[in-house]
């Protein structure tokens, strides 16, 4: 009915214009309808999938629940075994932590050096840079993490190659002092993704000013000190946010590595691993629900500051 | 531009009317099929061949019932654990699920499975399986759930290594310092990279014979913790000294071999002479190697000590009942069909890795099984001549507790006797939910 409304009004619009404005309401709304038809899959996915877990993970939080029994309310109780009661929630913190300050800084790094690499004009350009970038397509699978494992066991390729200058090496991935490193490792080599953006990034920099230092006699390091990374800051910014949240994250590599248990002692135990140890070996859903939330705090902290260190050290163009 | 608009006035309600027209058939469809009782079977294979066979016995079931539709859910052990727990908070429960004596515990006390008894014996009679395995998905003193194979705790042997090494394997009545000693002795044998038994500090049933060899045992019929501290202290003591005694690997060459997967395994990847495991897995171990495997006892106690038969036989997988299924009746008689149906039984149990748990099937097996599964046979009738106690249902995550407390003190950083007190704490507080 209102679409046999609707068709009429331009017609009685052209004699009396207060209607044209009423025409004009009934278009626009009927625009607002078809962008909520349009983004109705994306409001109902939100609100029903993941908005109510989201805010029933909350209760969860401040409850007892074993998956079985009803949910019981034990207030802060949950918070409060964290942060005095539970030594492996602060294993898995240190774990965590030494992962993303390690890993984050190294794989921008690798990245950057990389991307620095590919500006220089080389043949074949694309080529060379899906290669570089198929680890990171790669990388959070499954098979890759099998595949780490086989590298860096006991007599894997690392080792037998050691062996060939006569160094017997350890089984990496199942030693306390290593396993957590050869993860980093397995993050550093997935440095396709910032690479990417970095080597567009290197490319909106003017060769002018290249040039110009050039004439000035700057050397390359100069020229990367003072141009390269300066007119870089705000893609590395961006990069480093996105790699940080990522990492906090992190949880394929090491279940599989570790066989999902962050072993060997607890050296692999990664906050995610963890969480989901309590909420399904454990069936503690209310602990493993507080956990997640501390985790979105973290995140959120860690992600605020980068945003305040930001103004120190992010150059935009147009602050001058 | 009205004529624009009609165009997609036309199109909208046409794609409203396409929408309800299949909404409207939906139910259509599903009133159609309730003529059929839907059984959904959800459960944990221990192997492809495992799986093949349990798909083939329901498929048989549901051509001789055309009335019944069975949905089959399984996966593997591990994946299982989390899907179960998941759909039954949620509601879902599947009809019927496996479950082993730690799930089976897990699950009946919490009021998820029905307790079977009515069904025993007629349709189910249990009368010629093994008792252990019959008392052990026993829940409360009520039959919770229908075994379906029978394992054991055995040490595999790799027979070749020992007579390579030039070690005789001591009798089966032996005790756990012969076997510290034996397992010492192939280090000094066959090289450095080579040791005589692999670390089961973080396992479970040796552990718990290793406890009842000093007259307690790992969980009690109570379902309360059935040893002192001391006790746990010296399981680990006991492993670490074998440690510095290189009988067994230090802790980074153990952790390789991960998640009962017979492939990473020391005696299948050829560093180790003996595995501490379970019956059920002795065929995927051998088909792994060239080398002669053999079942060997556990020790049955310590010097000086009484030596008693301490292995206890159950199934590693056993069938339960939804509390809330309601479709018990049909339930029951499918697994009727799996065990007692001639045809049944036997597309079930032939070629599937596993041991069946009743008197009958087993003699079958002893005539036309494979090699292994005639071993495995001969080593469980072993240990049905002096029937141990039955293994006492206990928490889910135990070999995960016991392998943390372990692998502390492989890697330095826990005594013996810290050890002890992290495990005890956390299957405590396990205990008590």
């Amino acid at each position: 009915m209102s679409m046999i409304a609707q068709e009429k009004l331009p017609v009685s619009a052209t004699r009396r214009p207060a209607h044209r404005q009423r025409a004009a309401v009934g278009i626009n709304a009927n625009n607002n309808a078809a962008a909520f038809l349009f983004l109705s899959p994306w409001i109902l996915g939100m609100v029903c999938l993941t908005l109510g877990p989201i805010l029933a993970s909350f209760y969860l939080s401040l409850t007892s629940y074993d998956m079985f029994t009803a949910p019981q309310w034990i207030g802060l109780d949950n918070y409060v075994k964290m942060a005095f009661e539970d030594s492996r929630y602060y294993q898995s913190l240190k774990v965590t932590f030494t992962y993303v300050f390690l890993s984050v800084p190294l794989k921008l790094a690798f990245a950057l050096g990389i991307a620095m690499l590919l500006n220089r004009g080389l043949r074949g350009l694309g080529f060379y840079r899906s290669v570089f970038y198929l680890p990171s397509l790669l990388g959070g699978s499954v098979a890759v993490a099998i595949m780490w494992r086989q590298v860096f066991s006991y007599d894997g390729i690392i080792n037998q190659i050691l062996l060939k200058f006569g160094i017997d090496g350890p089984s990496w991935i199942t030693s306390t002092d290593y396993a957590l490193y050869t993860l980093v490792a397995l993050a550093v080599w997935q440095f396709g993704s910032p690479m990417v953006i970095f080597l567009a990034g290197l490319k909106q920099i003017p060769q002018d000013i290249y040039d110009a230092a050039e004439v000035d006699g700057a050397g390359s390091v100069r020229k990367f000190v003072s141009i390269t990374l300066p007119l870089l800051t705000p893609i590395i910014f961006f990069n480093f946010v996105m790699q940080i949240i990522g990492a906090f994250q992190a949880f394929t590599p090491a279940y599989i590595i570790s066989g999902g248990k962050g072993g060997p002692a607890d050296a692999t135990l990664f906050y995610t691993l963890y969480l989901y140890e309590q909420a399904f070996t454990n069936f503690q859903m209310g602990y493993a629900s507080a956990m997640a939330w501390v985790l979105v705090g973290i995140i959120g902290l860690a992600t605020a500051i980068s945003f305040l260190s930001a103004r120190y050290w992010v150059h935009y163009g147009d602050e001058r | 531009m009205s004529v624009h608009l009609n165009r997609r006035a036309l199109l909208r309600h046409g794609a409203t009317m396409m929408g309800g027209a299949a909404l409207s058939s939906l139910p259509l469809a599903s009133s159609f099929a309730q003529d059929k009782v839907r059984v959904r079977f959800a459960g944990y294979v221990e192997s492809q061949e495992q799986l093949t066979q349990t798909l083939a016995v329901l498929k048989l079931y549901t051509q001789k019932h055309p009335n019944v539709e069975i949905i089959p859910e399984f996966t593997n052990f591990g994946a299982f654990t989390d899907k179960i727990a998941t759909e039954t908070a949620g509601g879902n429960a599947p009809d019927m699920f496996s479950v082993n004596v730690d799930l089976l515990a897990e699950y009946a006390r919490r009021g998820v499975t029905t307790p079977l008894d009515s069904y025993i014996p007629n349709p189910i009679n249990l009368s010629d399986y093994l008792q252990s395995a019959v008392n052990a998905a026993k829940f409360d003193g009520k039959q919770f759930a229908i075994p379906n194979d029978a394992i054991g705790p055995a040490i595999i042997t790799n027979a070749s290594a020992f007579e390579k090494a030039g070690i005789t394997l001591p009798p089966e009545m032996w005790t756990w310092e012969e076997l510290a000693e034996t397992a010492s002795a192939f280090n000094k044998a066959l090289g450095p990279r080579f040791w005589g038994v692999e670390d089961a500090g973080g396992n479970y049933i040796p552990c718990d014979i290793f406890l009842r060899s000093r007259g307690k045992s790992m969980f009690t019929q109570d379902h309360r913790l059935g040893f002192a501290p001391e006790d746990m202290e010296a399981w680990y003591a006991y492993w670490q000294k074998l440690r510095e005694t290189r009988g067994t690997p230090p802790g980074d060459v153990q952790a390789l071999a991960g998640n009962d997967d017979p492939s990473t395994s020391g005696i299948v990847a050829g560093r180790a002479a003996m595995n501490i495991t379970l019956t059920d897995s002795f065929a995927g171990f051998q088909a792994l190697t060239q080398d002669n495997l053999i079942l060997h006892m556990m020790p049955n106690g310590f010097r000086g000590g009484e030596m008693k038969q301490r292995h206890y036989c159950y199934a590693g997988n056993s069938t339960t009942v939804s509390a809330k299924s309601p479709n018990q009746k049909h339930v029951i008689d499918i697994i009727r069909f799996m065990h007692f149906d001639p045809e049944g039984a036997k597309t079930y149990y032939v070629g599937s890795g596993m041991i069946p748990c009743s008197k009958a099937g087993r003699d079958a097996f002893a005539a036309t099984g494979s090699e292994a599964d005639r071993k495995i046979i001969a080593y469980l009738d072993v240990l049905q001549k002096e029937p141990a106690p039955p293994r006492y249902p206990g928490v889910p995550g135990m070999t995960g507790m016991l392998t943390r407390a372990n692998e502390g003190v492989a890697f330095g950083k826990l005594t013996p006797k810290q050890a002890a007190e992290q495990f005890i704490r956390e299957v405590s507080a396990r205990l008590k939910k």
